[in-house]
């Protein structure tokens, strides 16, 4: 029961991060906005059961978050307009207006056809090639920044 | 609580900022937004029907959406470094200028 109460918060909230970060004008907060509907959306993964997504998503979340910023701050232009505050209060109220139907009503499903395995096995079972290729794709860019960083340093000397 | 509801709710104001901003970065914005309405529906349905084959075929489409992501960024900082701005409106009006120009 408590565990629902704060999946419904964390879900308002989600929703009222989204709506931020779609209405702020500054690229910054946008961005940070952004930035809190990854965590909580990691958050309602980890409530649901879904620890190993969950910490991909936050893995992931803050990967791209830290390009955005860096984006976001060079291709922020100085001379925009801020955001008034009585917009951010009206966004804050329509983002909680949004997230009532989904906390108070539901569509039934009649099938749940579920397999019974767990995420490890179903993840060696049926996505082994996958892991091991991301592995090596991510190990291939890694191995790429650290030449081209050791070529630009070379470069420099 | 319904999480298709929920993911329904992120993808349409997901839709809403693709088809009412301008700037280029509220645009990708937008289109991270999409990506995470369809994660949430996949991997909340999993979850709670207790497949973890569902929450297994989303780490693909994680890394996937990194690698886009990553892809579209570069492209927007080479064009808002190219032209000077990330407006839309602005880079489609240089876009005609240059058409003409050429023509």
């Amino acid at each position: 029961m408590v565990t629902e109460i704060i999946i419904e918060i964390l879900s308002a909230g989600l929703i009222i991060s989204a709506c931020l970060a779609i209405f702020f004008e500054e690229a910054i907060y946008s961005v940070a906005a952004l930035a809190g509907a990854f965590f909580l959306t990691a958050m309602v993964f980890a409530l649901n059961g879904a620890v190993y997504v969950a910490i991909f998503q936050f893995a992931v979340g803050v990967g791209t978050l830290a390009v955005l910023f860096l984006s976001g701050e060079m291709l922020s232009e100085k001379y925009k307009k801020k955001t008034p505050l009585k917009s951010v209060v009206a966004v804050l109220f329509v983002g909680l207006l949004l997230s009532l139907p989904a906390i108070f009503f539901s569509i039934p499903m009649t099938t749940a056809t579920g397999y019974g395995i767990s995420f490890e096995e179903s993840l060696w079972t049926f996505r082994a090639p996958d892991v091991v290729l991301q592995g090596l794709v991510m190990m291939t860019v890694a191995v790429g920044i650290a030449i081209v960083l050791y070529d630009r340093k070379m470069g420099d000397r | 609580m319904d999480f298709v509801i929920l993911s329904l709710v992120m993808l349409l104001i997901g839709i809403y900022g693709l088809l009412t901003k301008r700037d280029l970065l509220k645009v990708f914005v937008s289109v991270e937004l999409i990506a995470l309405a369809a994660t949430l529906n996949f991997v909340l349905l999993a979850s709670s029907l207790g497949v973890g084959l569902g929450e297994a075929f989303l780490v693909l489409a994680f890394s996937t959406d990194t690698a886009v992501s990553g892809v579209i960024l570069s492209m927007l900082v080479i064009v808002s470094r190219k032209y000077g701005t990330s407006d839309i409106g602005r880079l489609a009006e240089m876009a005609e200028e240059e058409e003409e120009v050429e023509a």
